[in-house]
């Protein structure tokens, strides 16, 4: 058993525009291990999404990994073959995506596009297929799941469409599995519902789940571990029980200071001042320094690197 | 089926709109008396012609006469040809259907692997020149086309037939220069349809389950690329019909588009209103077919 699952080290990812090659994943470094459920937080467009579309290899066409290992149970992403890639995608890593409205195949039924993956990977006659895609529909709580097999994606609200997806997602058993903010576009009710879905799901299987989100509430109920990354970069990895308890780079801390409370009220809320700077016109030295609070001099010049604190904890920062 | 009813009837207004605006276009343009007689035919016997057949009653009475005898099926006889009008019509139909859908095929076989193929290597030299393609058999007369291919694969090389409507190889040069041009619009919408698709989410969603590429684009973004295309392509059916008169012409195939010419330029009016009627039903009837088809092909509109 390779406890390491995947195996992400010094990842750059970029993309082709009109301002020539830009940058927006620049050497991130992580693994995830069997069994563990690891988080990934950070603002929007902090690059968390190109990044599991490139262990995915599913980027976009303007987009490539130019540098950097990545390494599934043992496979260089990087050198497999097309064949051996696509065998992997929807099988051994799987992935459920942010938008449950556009995610799934308009003018396809649901038993279609499930029994999709499992014709493609198991060989499954549809006979088969349809069988097992019923109890899938089932293990994600979806009501008469046989007659949603038969409905399009527009018939069914956007909670049932994520678990659509996550039905579709863990059909083969993937070893690992990656949800991009699975819950952001729906309601928070919906989101409670598929957050605890995903939770029995962790428990029940020894699959791995690589959980990006931008909500520390999300990573507080899910994760064993989380990373958190800032410009292209991860700034801070802990244990989630590290992380609350003693964060240190300063974006970690803003983060933390950004969840509402029970009592605060909206204007209230703190939240880090500035934006995640553009790909194109990044800051010299350490990538926080123009929104940090602790920042000084040598922070504009000084670009630092990933050290560790404590056993599993590390951080980007010269200051803490 | 009920839609399908409802919207039949919706169209019988079309129609009568139609005959009237035929009727009142074909008395404008003269009578054709004077074409009917010899030369030295006298103004007393032309007059009397015109009494005899009608043309010196008042136009609301003309037009009411001819509707009647339209829904008993009759649309009068030809001058030229001295048999009825719609049996004349009629005959023609089999050779103008066998060129519009031999047209079709052409379209459908050069325009769907060019269109997709150039969504999918968009912006690169065989896309550029695909596209470059599909402006010129767009912006090439038919005529000139039809001219072309006579004098090169027909009159030089002798490999096809020059004119008139006979088995399989006469058929390919008339189909070519008809579909050419039909082609070139479904390429270009099939493009632009498949571009959109390309980079909707669900396209992500089908590569990451592992897909093959190929099944990708051609199952999942053709499907519904084909939604649009459907739609506008139908509306072109108008742009077909027209087509064929050209065609028909250049080539000598003996179709409606044919006899239609030749009956405006000898003003046999029963035989023009004839084939107008005809051709006015096939178009509202494929604009029908078509509604149905984007019904099927997208599940998220209802029947109402
Ligand atoms: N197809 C693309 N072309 C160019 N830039 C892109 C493309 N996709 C994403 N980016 C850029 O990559 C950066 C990271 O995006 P993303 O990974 O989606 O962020 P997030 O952390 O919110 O998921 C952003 O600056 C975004 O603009
Ligand atoms: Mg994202």
């Amino acid at each position: 058993m390779v406890e390491k699952l995947m195996n992400v080290k010094d990842l750059k990812v970029r993309f082709k525009t009109e301002d020539g090659h830009v940058s927006t994943v620049n050497g991130v470094t992580f693994n995830v291990n069997e069994g563990e459920t690891l988080a990934i937080v950070g603002e929007s467009g902090s690059g968390k999404s190109v990044t599991s579309l490139a262990l995915m290899g599913i980027l976009p066409p303007n987009g490539e990994v130019y540098e950097g290992e990545m390494t599934f149970n043992g496979k260089n992403l990087r050198t497999l073959s097309k064949k051996d890639y696509r065998a992997l995608r929807g099988n051994e890593i799987s992935m459920i995506f942010q938008e449950p409205m556009t995610a799934l195949n308009p003018v396809f039924t649901i038993g279609y596009q499930i029994r999709e993956t499992l014709i493609v990977h198991y060989k499954m006659t549809k006979e088969q297929a349809n069988i097992r895609g019923i109890e899938m529909l089932e293990l994600v709580g979806i009501p008469d799941a046989e007659k949603v097999m038969g409905r399009f994606p527009h018939q069914l609200s956007g909670g049932m469409r994520q678990r659509v997806m996550i039905a579709i997602a863990l059909s083969c058993n993937p070893r690992l599995l990656i949800a991009d903010e699975p819950t952001t576009a729906l309601d928070v009710t919906i989101q409670a519902q598929i957050l605890t879905l995903m939770r029995n799901l962790k428990e029940k299987s020894n699959t791995s789940i690589m959980i990006i989100t931008h909500d520390l509430g999300v990573v507080a109920e899910l994760a064993d571990r989380v990373i958190v990354m800032y410009a292209g970069e991860v700034v801070e990895e802990a244990s989630v029980f590290e992380l609350f308890k003693n964060p240190k780079h300063p974006y970690t801390k803003g983060l933390m200071a950004s969840i509402p409370k029970v009592h605060d009220v909206v204007d209230d809320l703190y939240s880090i001042e500035g934006t995640v700077p553009n790909p194109t016109n990044m800051p010299s030295g350490c990538k926080f320094h123009p929104r940090c609070p602790l920042a000084d001099v040598e922070c504009k010049r000084i670009h630092p690197d990933l050290e560790y604190v404590s056993e599993g904890h590390a951080k980007r920062c010269i200051k803490v | 089926m009920k839609y399908f009813l409802q919207n039949l009837l919706k169209t019988i207004p079309v129609l009568l709109l139609i005959t009237l605006i035929v009727f009142l276009l074909v008395r404008v343009t003269g009578d054709p008396v004077s074409l009917m007689l010899p030369e030295t035919a006298t103004d007393e016997e032309r007059e009397s012609l015109r009494e005899a057949l009608g043309f010196n009653d008042p136009l609301p009475v003309q037009y009411f006469t001819y509707l009647s005898d339209l829904v008993r099926g009759d649309f009068g006889e030809s001058f030229r040809y001295n048999t009825d009008a719609f049996a004349l019509v009629l005959e023609r139909l089999p050779a103008t259907f066998e060129l519009a859908f031999a047209s079709m095929i052409v379209a459908i076989i050069i325009s769907i692997p060019l269109g997709i193929l150039s969504a999918v290597k968009r912006n690169s030299f065989l896309d550029l020149f695909i596209t470059g393609g599909a402006v010129l058999g767009k912006a090439m007369p038919s005529f000139w086309l039809g001219i072309m291919l006579i004098l090169f694969l027909a009159v030089n090389t002798q490999i096809f037939p020059v004119s008139g409507r006979g088995g399989l190889l006469y058929l390919v040069l008339p189909a070519i220069t008809l579909g050419t041009g039909i082609a070139a619009e479904m390429t270009r919408l099939i493009r632009s349809s498949m571009l959109e698709i390309l980079g909707q989410d669900f396209i992500r969603t089908a590569r990451s389950k592992g897909l093959k590429e190929a099944l990708v684009v051609n199952k999942h973004a053709f499907r519904n690329a084909l939604i649009p295309v459907v739609t506008i392509m139908a509306l072109q059916t108008s742009t077909l019909v027209g087509g064929t008169l050209i065609t028909e012409t250049v080539f000598a195939w003996p179709g409606l588009g044919q006899l239609l010419v030749q009956a405006v330029n000898l003003r046999d009016m029963a035989v023009v209103q004839a084939a107008t009627f005809l051709i006015a039903i096939f178009v509202i009837l494929s604009n029908l077919i078509a509604d149905l088809t984007y019904r099927l092909l997208d599940p998220r509109i209802k029947y109402d």
